[in-house]
């Protein structure tokens, strides 16, 4: 796949504050990427960057090959949807949808015949008339996605645009766009701070943490490769378990695992391991971590259920298993002691300060 | 429910509320009436009941010119501090607006200075470059005086617009003239309007700033004036009558104009 839109050392700053520091990263084309991060890491300025609302302080912009960093919005071929998703309230659905063509004067029977389709592709048929005030959160939504893809454009910008929506409608729009995405491509940045959102959706993720990015991949690298502490607890709820790499082994206050040559003897790492791989009971299936904890608390939410440990050789470590519902977890009580097992290929081992 | 203390005290409100309604607008009624009926040692003459005094306005050419002269000044200083104001609106309402204080302080200042102080302060800058007392004078002082009123409305109008329509407009190809034009004025607009409107009854009865720039020209609160020196007659009530009216009447459409906007 080429590279549509590349940020080459783009950086940002409002006075002396630097709130994005030096970034890279390559859109390619057709794909759906996601810019996955916490409140105020920088999301919406990237977009904001590439949209053109705002202009690096340093690094160059390019798309499709050209550089865009001085050019203004109205020039950029890319749209945007907002998070208010900014539909214009004394205009129509369709002359909301229709505003980009008319703009480039389009013939109006040409635009007329785009707004039908377009409304058709995001299913508001049938909607022409009705003003913003008139429509429900969804629909203005959808709206708002016909008026960006109207244009055409190879590249759309989305800033959490389902943050205002609630969850059920929330998971059906996020289909929706995944399969509105695969049937038009056209290119995505997809911002959210939603870390399922981000999963089911996009093809790469970029996670970031304040100003910077601290990992780029797959949902599936990201999950079970987590690059850094920050991503491990960020993505997935991972137990984090601290300690120091000795004879080549990580060891912690639970045990020891095998640690990668990278890490550098005498140095602090730390395990991360997902909740889900947290095993319970005395089956004798290999371990490479055994140890017996307290049950804190058990915490049924349907096909999972939530147990909370603290380890007798550790009690301040709180471990988080995820196990599948049934009767004989159902049974725990807590204060129960178990037996708790992690083996060392279900463990992440990354060094403690991020790189 | 209301208790008897809440309802004491809302008969108190609606009284206060009828006495300042009688106290401001007793005026207006006697006016009216003694431009319409003779009063005599006290007593009202009604059998003298008549409209001729209005007609006399009618046909007295300087009124007319008087009137004539405030339309011509209400309505051009009306239209160019108007197009003054939403051009002012517009660039300090921009992220990047240079010298924003500055500009809200020179808007501003005219209107809030004593009048006396404005009109005296244009009196004298008129007089330094060479603009001669008259019709052009009083119509720049004016849209001087006026331009706060529709500016603050037009302001507050653009700032309580979300930022993402401009962004967006931009974002779908619209240079910045052609988001002012589908998106910004549509917006706009009726703030324009009642602050025009709102401007236009300031102009009507302006006095003492206009008394400065005049010269030898006079609108129809100056007439008014000169009239009154030489002594009350029928006829001036008749006058002031139909420039209470206009006032009350624009006074009117703007209350209504804002409520309309604040329901928004
Ligand atoms: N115009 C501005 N002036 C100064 N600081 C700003 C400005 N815009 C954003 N910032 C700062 O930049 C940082 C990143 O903001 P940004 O909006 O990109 O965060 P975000 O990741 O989108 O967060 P959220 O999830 O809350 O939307 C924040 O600390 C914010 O306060
Ligand atoms: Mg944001």
């Amino acid at each position: 796949m080429t590279v549509l839109l590349e940020l080459d050392a783009v950086s940002k700053s409002y006075g002396a504050t630097e709130v994005l520091r030096p970034t890279s990263l390559e859109v390619k084309d057709g794909e759906f990427l996601t810019i996955l991060g916490p409140s105020g890491s920088g999301k919406t300025t990237i977009l904001r960057l590439v949209g053109g609302f705002a202009r690096p302080t340093a690094g160059r912009i390019r798309f499709d090959g050209a550089d865009v960093t001085n050019v203004p919005t109205h020039k950029r071929p890319f749209n945007t949807v907002f998070q208010d998703y900014a539909l214009f309230p004394h205009m129509n659905v369709a002359r909301n949808v229709g505003y980009g063509l008319m703009l480039r004067r389009r013939p109006k029977r040409e635009i007329e015949n785009r707004v039908a389709e377009t409304l058709e592709v995001v299913g508001l048929s049938g909607m022409l008339d009705r003003y913003p005030s008139q429509l429900s959160g969804g629909q203005r939504q959808r709206v708002a996605l016909a008026r960006a893809l109207v244009c055409d454009p190879r590249l759309i910008l989305l800033d959490e645009p389902l943050a205002a929506l609630d969850a059920g409608l929330r998971r059906q729009m996020q289909l929706f766009l995944k399969s509105l995405q695969r049937q038009v491509r056209t290119t995505f940045l997809f911002v959210t701070h939603d870390q399922e959102e981000a999963t089911t959706m996009s093809d790469r993720i970029v996670v970031m943490n304040v100003g910077h990015i601290e990992q780029i991949g797959t949902p599936r690298d990201i999950y079970y490769a987590p690059a850094s502490r920050f991503v491990a607890e960020f993505f997935g709820d991972n137990n984090i378990l601290g300690g120091t790499i000795s004879d080549g082994r990580l060891q912690c206050a639970l045990g020891a695992f095998p640690a990668p040559p990278a890490l550098v003897e005498g140095s602090a790492a730390l395990a991360a391991i997902r909740p889900e791989k947290v095993r319970l009971g005395t089956a004798a299936e290999p371990a490479d971590i055994v140890f017996t904890a307290a049950v804190i608390d058990v915490v049924f939410a349907g096909a999972i259920t939530q147990v909370l440990l603290r380890p007798n050789a550790s009690p301040e470590a709180i471990i988080t298993a995820k196990l599948t519902s049934g009767a004989a977890i159902g049974s725990l009580a807590p204060d129960a002691s178990v037996e708790v097992r992690i083996a060392r290929e279900d463990a992440v081992i990354l060094p403690a300060a991020s790189p | 429910m209301a208790t008897r203390g809440e309802r004491i005290f809302d008969i108190f409100l609606w009284l206060l509320a009828g006495l300042v309604f009688v106290v401001l607008y007793a005026p207006v009624a006697i006016s009216a009436l003694f431009s319409i009926v003779e009063v005599r040692r006290g007593d009202i003459l009604w059998e003298t009941a008549t409209l001729e005094w209005y007609a006399r306005l009618w046909q007295n050419q300087s009124i007319m010119d008087a009137i004539r002269l405030t339309l011509v000044v209400g309505a051009t200083s009306v239209v160019l501090s108007a197009m003054l104001a939403v051009a002012l609106a517009l660039y300090v309402t921009r992220e990047d607006a240079l010298g924003r204080r500055f500009i809200e302080l020179a808007v501003y200042l005219p209107f809030l200075l004593p009048p006396i102080v404005t009109g005296l302060a244009l009196l004298m800058f008129f007089s330094q470059v060479g603009v001669s007392r008259g019709a052009v004078a009083v119509i720049i002082g004016h849209g001087a005086f006026v331009l706060a009123v529709i500016y603050r409305l037009v302001v507050t109008r653009l700032q309580s617009l979300p930022a993402s329509l401009v962004e967006a407009s931009s974002d779908l190809g619209a240079t910045r003239w052609q988001t002012f034009r589908h998106v910004l004025w549509p917006q706009i607009a009726p703030a324009v309007v009642t602050g025009s409107i709102l401007a236009l009854a300031l102009s009507f009865d302006e006095t003492l700033i206009t008394s400065f720039l005049a010269g030898n020209e006079m609108t129809l609160p100056i007439r008014l004036w000169a009239m009154m020196r030489v002594g009350f007659t029928p006829e001036i009530n008749a006058l002031v009558t139909v420039v209470l009216l206009v006032s009350i009447a624009l006074t009117i459409v703007i209350g209504l104009r804002l409520r309309a906007g604040g329901r928004e």
